[in-house]
């Protein structure tokens, strides 16, 4: 049975639905519960929700790209999209929260700390970063980034699935 | 911006009446307040609101007072809040509303958070925070009896102690730790990060008892391994005023995990020591040390003047502060041997200066690459590409080291539960993945003597 999942979709917001669902047969072919199926699928949606948001899609043939990897003890996602040479504010700030989630142990410790910003001046998500959150807390993720020379950002989340 | 400059409109209303202000920023706790127009309000006069104007957004932050200070730079005085408290520097630089109390409407959630504990954790923390309580007042009590001794008669006294009554309380550490790993060890990753947290917010003072754990718990450069935290791993002595205090901080610079990180700089001076035995080699030994740190092993592998002509470090870190201290550490050597070392420092993460095309015409190709405390951070796509990208800038005959925290680390559950401090660990076959079948390379897996860290060494072909 095949273990990776690639999707090549349009950046547009009608896609994540079709996204879910394609992702959640796969996960179904492989025999995971309701329960994992759906933290995975809020993974992907997220970063996929983010990929559209933030993305460069100036050329008219630019994609999101969604790669899930089943591995013995771990779930793989990626999302790629292109970024522009401009985006380097944003690349820094994702940095940074990537980080800064990373550095609790438990990623609840991030998402109260989330909760604090009370605030009626609605933030982007990577600057509120609690999208970012979800995916570490509720998705049980470890999230990761890289660009590469042809400006493509991937985000990554990985699933431990050791005990499922 | 001058922090005194930033300001913000506003209105403060009473009734149907708005009156128009202007705001500045003046303490974390406090906003200075100008009226536009005339007015006769005396000092405590309560207003029903005010509103703030932020980029055409309307922020109602409630019921306030004021208070008359005449003479602050044209300003009227300043302005409290009758029902909440806001952090008024995160108002002013970072466009947040943060209301200090507002950590409380989550109390429900994080007192909660302790319904999945199980009882036997609870009963070994409850019982550990009770010992190390016991403890703590004993050492702090003799710290008294001695405390206006002379410097050097208590500086003798607190050693004294630590090598006989401490070196007890240690074996007591020891035995504790060990109880903690055979507790946890069938948890789940998320039973794990639950347990922590508990852990954590039971013995949250005794943690910050000790420098080590303080830091890595505060994370005040935003991660817990900078190069602070290097540097007291690295000097392995007794930190901290109370003997309590350094007995919590020699406890974890002993641990396996710190050894290795010992162990790991040692290898690298060794490894580079040998490079440079290469004389026949014509020009600069050209080596580049990604995530570098604090770099403080070029004390060891800068030693002669030879050493000065012979090599051309490239050192990379995304802490400004870590390169910082790095090129302290490079102009005492400079001051020591009077001649210059060849240095480039670039202030770049590894998550993006992937971007950088056609990297070997911007920083050149390297004989040497090493880096020890960064793959531990990094998942499997992100470690994959930083290292194509290495190898990319490898010479042919070159090598890479890189240093991974292998999964069997003994020190691994203190790291996580007591120092809030995650790694990305890896085995040898995981290790082994991250790198392209295609390269031609030669390639080999060893660790250093505690077996904590791992070491992948590639050679290019």
């Amino acid at each position: 049975m095949n273990t990776t999942l690639t999707l090549i979709k349009r950046p547009e917001w009608e896609y994540i639905e079709e996204v879910r669902n394609e992702c959640n047969l796969f996960f179904k072919s492989h025999n995971f519960s309701e329960n994992d199926s759906h933290s995975l699928m809020m993974t992907i949606s997220e970063l996929m929700e983010n990929s559209i948001k933030y993305g460069t899609f100036s050329n008219p043939d630019a994609m999101v790209e969604i790669l899930v990897k089943i591995l013995r003890f771990q779930v793989q996602i990626e999302i790629l999209n292109p970024v522009a040479d401009s985006d380097k504010h944003y690349l820094h700030k994702l940095d940074r929260t990537i980080q800064w989630i990373r550095g609790f142990q438990d990623p609840f410790e991030a998402f109260i700390e989330r909760l604090r910003l009370v605030s009626k001046k609605p933030l982007d998500d990577i600057e509120s970063g609690l999208g970012l959150v979800r995916i570490a807390y509720e998705g049980k993720a470890v999230l990761d980034f890289f660009v590469d020379e042809k400006n493509v950002l991937n985000v990554s989340a990985i699933v431990d699935i050791s005990n499922s | 911006m001058q922090k005194e400059n930033l300001q913000i409109d506003a209105i403060l209303v009473l009734g149907d009446k708005h009156i128009a202000v202007e705001l500045r920023y003046n303490s974390k706790f406090s906003m200075l307040v100008r009226f536009t127009e005339e007015f006769d309000y005396t000092t405590g006069f309560e207003f029903d609101k005010l509103i703030l104007e932020v980029d055409e957004e309307k922020i109602d932050l409630g019921r306030c007072r004021l208070f008359l200070e005449p003479n602050i730079d044209g300003y009227t005085g300043h302005i409290t809040f009758v029902n909440d408290v806001y952090d008024f520097e995160n108002l002013f630089f970072n466009q947040k509303i943060v209301k200090l109390q507002s950590i409380f409407s989550n109390l429900p959630l994080i007192l909660s958070h302790k319904k999945d504990i199980k009882q036997a954790f609870k009963d070994y923390t409850s019982e550990l925070n009770y010992d190390l309580n016991v403890y703590k007042n004993l050492f702090d009590k003799l710290d008294k009896e001695y405390a206006n001794e002379p410097k050097s008669v208590k500086d003798s006294v607190q050693k004294a102690i630590i090598a006989t009554e401490g070196k007890k309380f240690m074996a007591f550490l020891d035995k504790k730790l060990d109880e903690l790993n055979a507790l946890v060890v069938g948890y789940n990753k998320q039973e794990h990060e639950n347990h922590g947290y508990y852990f954590r917010k039971q013995l949250w003072n005794i943690i910050l008892c000790s420098k080590m754990m303080k830091r890595t718990n505060l994370k005040p450069r935003g991660y817990a391994g900078d190069s602070e935290m290097m540097r007291l791993i690295y000097l392995n002595d007794a930190q901290g005023k109370s003997t309590f205090s350094k007995l919590m901080h020699l406890h974890p610079v002993g641990l396996p995990g710190a050894e290795a990180v010992r162990n790991r700089r040692k290898l690298i001076v060794n490894k580079i020591n040998t490079l440079e035995k290469d004389d026949l080699k014509e020009g600069k030994t050209k080596i580049l040390s990604v995530a570098c740190g604090p770099a403080f092993e070029l004390q060891d592998i800068v030693r002669s003047p030879k050493d000065f002509e012979k090599l051309h470090f490239t050192l990379l870190d995304q802490d400004r502060a870590a390169l910082y201290e790095a090129a302290t550490v490079i102009n005492q050597l400079e001051k020591s041997f009077k001649a210059e070392l060849k240095v480039n420092y670039l202030t770049e993460s590894v998550r993006t200066m992937l971007t950088t095309r056609e990297l070997n015409k911007k920083w050149g190709q390297f004989d040497f690459i090493y880096s020890l405390g960064l793959f531990d951070y990094l998942t499997p796509p992100v470690a994959k590409a930083v290292l194509k990208k290495l190898y990319q800038i490898l010479k042919p005959g070159g090598e890479i080291i890189i240093g991974n925290f292998h999964v069997s680390n003994p020190s691994r559950v203190f790291m996580e539960y007591w120092l809030d401090w995650v790694l990305y660990y890896r085995s040898e076959s995981d290790f082994l993945e991250l790198l392209d079948p295609e390269w031609k390379i030669e390639k080999s897996v060893y660790f250093e003597d505690t077996k904590v860290q791992m070491f992948l060494q590639i050679k290019k072909l």
